[in-house]
């Protein structure tokens, strides 16, 4: 079976390199971009099975823009996007899908510092692995 | 009435030299918003506003508020309150809570309407420290919180490396840890400096070792994304009078924002970071540090300063910049920042070369 190809936008190198270690040690490949443009870029490009994708991000595009151009890009919008976060707790704001799905429509959402085992059986779920 | 019964002298000074001592503004006005009644407390702060409206009194402004609680009292007969901010004639501005009340005639209508206010400037400003500390909180954990990410992920790294005995992974992944580790100490310095006023513990310093030191701290962190640290002080520059923790502080900060910048920075192949100590003129000598990094726009430059301002997104509190500029202040000195995006910053902080003559 071919490996199912992950795509992590995140502007934290190290978040980066720790996720693709754990996602490559999951049996996933790995495709990374440290901003929101180089992240559409690529997803667009190399049409990954998945995005991880940093919601906070102080780049070109942020996490949120990256998520608007995605979703309606008619060649990727059916990719499956996992938003992380390190914000939501402190802010006491809970993402919310019904209410929150207009301005950011992640198909699941989680917060810093992530569960790895949790984060896992979620994208196993989108993926059908 | 038992006040009467038991104090009768207080009953002597009349009703209204007891409402003239009332602690709040107290007035009377007509459906026109004229002044007919104020207090002595009134009439101290705002002087004689009788035939004077309202609005001409508190905010000198031709119009009527909105909303205004009286102009709802005479519209529905009930109590209304609001927020106002207005300006003494002295210049000052103050917060009042603006209580209104009905004076109703034998038939029941409106003929004038009470109004009581507060000041209540203290008690905004302690709801504004009390904002601030909840933004504090929230902006501290979030940055502990993301510290805590990278020592989660590095120390998995590391298990992983050792249960394959992967040397080269085991290096990658501790040092994330030793990153963070120096993340979290970072910080706990910048919250210990900024929690409290200072004064400098003035020390005769050599600049050039200071600067060498420093800058020494940083070598290998800026080798790993190819940044090129320079360290130059001009030898005819004097021993100088400085809070040597102090000092240094503010430059770890300058110089981890500069590295940062360059890390950010993916438009060029390697980059460059200066640390000078030179005069700025024949009072003062300056601490500079200058970078070929992302740089900022105008807008970026203009809130640096600011408590818990961060352009890093998950990896700052804006604390770093806080840090230098207290530290500056407390040195009678200043800073100067010269900042072009995609070019790079350059943070000047001017010293007094005798501490007695600041700016």
């Amino acid at each position: 079976m071919k490996t199912k190809k992950i795509l992590i936008i995140d502007d934290n190198p190290d978040f980066i390199f720790t996720m693709e270690t754990f996602l490559k040690r999951g049996g996933f490949t790995t495709l990374t971009a440290q901003d929101g443009k180089t992240g559409v870029e690529r997803a667009q490009r190399e049409h990954p099975d998945l995005i991880l994708l940093d919601v906070m991000m102080e780049t070109l595009y942020s996490g949120f823009e990256v998520c608007k151009r995605i979703k309606t890009d008619p060649q990727l919008k059916g990719t499956p996007i996992i938003g992380i976060s390190g914000m939501a707790d402190e802010l006491g704001v809970q993402y919310e899908k019904e209410k929150d799905q207009e301005y950011f429509s992640p198909d699941a959402f989680f917060d810093k510092p992530v569960d790895k085992q949790k984060l896992l059986t979620k994208i196993k779920e989108f993926l059908d692995t | 009435m038992m006040e009467e019964k038991t104090h009768p002298p207080l009953l002597d000074l009349g009703y209204k030299a007891i409402v003239d001592l009332l602690p709040c503004y107290l007035s009377i006005q007509d459906r026109f918003f004229n002044v007919l009644v104020a207090n002595q407390t009134f009439r101290n702060d705002f002087g004689d506003a009788i035939g004077k409206k309202c609005h001409e009194v508190y905010k000198q402004s031709g119009i009527r508020c909105s909303p205004c609680p009286v102009w709802e009292t005479f519209q529905d007969k009930k109590g209304h309150m609001s927020e106002e901010t207005v300006r003494l004639p002295a210049g000052a501005t103050i917060q009042l809570v603006v209580y209104s009340v009905p004076i109703l005639d034998s038939l029941g209508n409106v003929m004038a309407v009470m109004e009581i206010s507060t000041d209540i400037s203290r008690i905004k400003e302690f709801q504004k420290e009390l904002t601030f500390l909840g933004q504090s909180v929230a902006s501290l954990s979030h940055d502990i919180k993301n510290i805590l990410e990278g020592l989660q992920g590095g120390s998995y790294v590391v298990n992983e490396a050792i249960k394959d005995q992967d040397q080269e992974l085991l290096k990658k992944g501790w040092s994330v840890v030793q990153k963070n580790i120096g993340e979290i100490s970072r910080l706990v310095q910048n919250i210990l400096y900024s929690s409290k006023k200072r004064t400098p513990a003035y020390e005769t310093v050599a600049l050039e070792q200071m600067l060498l030191e420093t800058v020494g701290f940083f070598y290998e962190k800026a080798q790993l994304i190819e940044c090129r640290l320079r360290a130059q002080v001009n030898p005819s520059l004097p021993m100088v009078l400085l809070d040597p923790g102090a000092a240094r502080r503010m430059l770890i900060n300058l110089i981890s924002n500069a590295l940062e910048a360059c890390s950010r920075d993916k438009g060029k192949i390697s980059h460059t970071l200066s640390v000078r100590a030179d005069y700025f003129d024949s009072h003062h000598f300056m601490l500079e540090v200058e970078d070929d990094g992302i740089g900022m726009d105008d807008s970026t430059s203009e809130k640096l300063f600011s408590r818990f301002f961060s352009t890093k997104g998950m990896d700052g509190t804006g604390l770093g910049l806080l840090v230098v500029h207290d530290m500056a202040k407390e040195h009678g000195g200043r800073i100067e920042v010269l900042s072009a995006p995609g070019k790079g910053s350059t943070f000047r902080v001017i010293f007094p070369l005798k501490p007695t003559c600041p700016f």
